[in-house]
């Protein structure tokens, strides 16, 4: 037995990147544990303190990316569990099954008020993968558990999804950026609509959004992917590009951690923050 | 001709339509279906010979009907594909992306091709099955609801903000 804060990774039918998503939490000082879509008992009776939905085709992404995974019987668990305040994070098609959850945004719990639609954005469509830039919304850092060490500096990380576009009823445009989480951005964190800068034309150049409380955040890049520094490709412009090429030699660059390390970091240090308000 | 209207389904059994029945079950199951079926759907708008355009558009294009695995009627047809089953009183709806790159890409391969067609519109069919003692107005109002998802546990074959649902007049 450990003290450490236990994460629950969801494996559901599809799910592909459980394993090096639970690595990462491990090697960020918790405890991660993988649990399948049907372990709701076994779930339930190890009382994580965080959940995370990782990337993958949940159930071969049949009717609807996400559509299907939503409706799962532990998805009633993770939601009551959001509710209470524990951080959720999803990860790709984990984003798309918060989304279609009605975890994200939450202005009404359980309504379905967006949707990651397919890529769509002048000269592009279909399957994306790719390095893009991202940089956290001020309120999102300080409010959010996953991202309270991001910082202000662009970040980069990589994206593989086809459905990946943030949609809204255009009733709701005046509140979106109550959720705004993450957005897309160059390496100098300039923000623009176009590819490859905003790659699937979602709206608002987002690429997470949060629930109100900040403790749910779906986002569409792959942070698992960027964890070491060696995950990083050598030509990436920009500061952790730099910092990448600085060890390009260097025996370090096997243990260097990555810009993706950041958003399990930022969960371990909430958990510390609680531990120590708690003793 | 100023539409011409296809449907297309798998020889195998739906894997989509068999899991969305199942979860359609396990969160509606006083208003579930007895069957669903599920069909691509493709509209030619203006083809300058009609029918005759589209059936040579899907037999050179083999993404579109993948004849190894698929099979193909034009909508309204002869119904080949209709299980025709008569016991069970069918309800229809349209989903259709808000907006579509399949549909807007087939209308530029189309054209490439020089096919002469304004343009190609894809959405997915899916029709559902309920007891013979259920009236039409009951299967659409149960089709409809169980279509848009609203909620969590409410709806499943549609999400409204991203897509447009059109119930069919007739099934």
């Amino acid at each position: 037995m450990t003290n450490k804060p236990l994460v629950a990774v969801l494996q559901f039918p599809g799910s592909n990147c459980e394993y090096e998503t639970a690595s990462v939490v491990r090697e960020s000082g918790m405890d991660a544990m993988i649990f399948r879509w049907n372990q709701l008992k076994e779930l339930s009776d190890s009382r994580p303190d965080a959940f995370i939905l990782p990337g993958g085709f949940s159930f071969q992404d049949r009717v609807r990316a996400g559509a299907v995974g939503a409706k799962e019987e532990i998805m009633d668990l993770v939601f009551n569990e959001a509710l209470s305040g524990k951080p959720v994070l999803g990860i790709c098609n984990g984003a798309q099954i918060l989304v279609e959850s009605g975890l994200v945004p939450g202005w009404e719990n359980g309504r379905i008020e967006s949707a990651l639609a397919a890529n769509h954005i002048h000269g592009r469509s279909g399957y994306l993968s790719r390095w893009v830039f991202l940089r956290a919304n001020e309120r999102a850092l300080k409010i959010s558990p996953w991202l309270r060490m991001i910082g202000n500096d662009p970040i980069p990380v990589p994206i593989a999804h086809a459905e990946g576009r943030f949609v809204f009823a255009e009733k709701d445009n005046n509140r979106i950026s109550e959720c705004m989480a993450l957005t897309y951005c160059d390496e100098n964190g300039i923000e623009t609509a176009d590819y490859p800068v905003n790659p699937n034309g979602s709206f608002m150049n987002l690429a997470g959004i949060m629930n109100r409380e900040g403790n749910v955040l779906a986002m569409m890049p792959h942070p698992e992917r960027a964890f070491w520094m060696w995950q990083i490709p050598p030509w990436i412009p920009g500061t952790w590009g730099d910092r990448r090429n600085s060890l390009q030699h260097d025996p370090a660059l096997a243990g260097s951690k990555g810009p993706g390390a950041l958003f399990f970091r930022s969960l371990a240090d909430y958990f510390e923050l609680i531990s120590r308000e708690d003793q | 001709m100023t539409e011409v209207s296809i449907e297309v389904r798998l020889k195998a059994p739906d894997p989509a339509a068999m899991t969305a029945l199942s979860t359609l079950k396990r969160i509606n199951p006083d208003t579930c279906p007895g069957r669903l079926e599920r069909y691509d759907y493709w509209r030619f708008i203006r083809p300058l010979d009609g029918k005759r355009t589209v059936e040579e558009i899907v037999l050179h294009f083999h993404d579109i009907v993948n004849p190894n695995k698929q099979s193909w009627s034009f909508s309204g047809g002869s119904g080949i594909l209709l299980s025709g089953d008569e016991e069970l009183v069918w309800a229809e709806v349209l989903v259709t992306d808000k907006v579509d790159s399949i549909s807007e890409n087939w209308t530029d391969i189309l054209r490439r091709n020089k096919y002469e067609i304004e343009k190609v519109m894809y959405s997915v069919l899916w029709r559902l099955g309920y007891s013979s003692g259920t009236s039409m107005a009951e299967a659409r109002e149960r089709t409809l609801a169980l279509t848009i998802t609203s909620y969590r546990d409410h709806g499943l074959l549609a999400n409204p903000v991203s897509q447009n649902i059109n119930l069919l007049d007739q099934a």
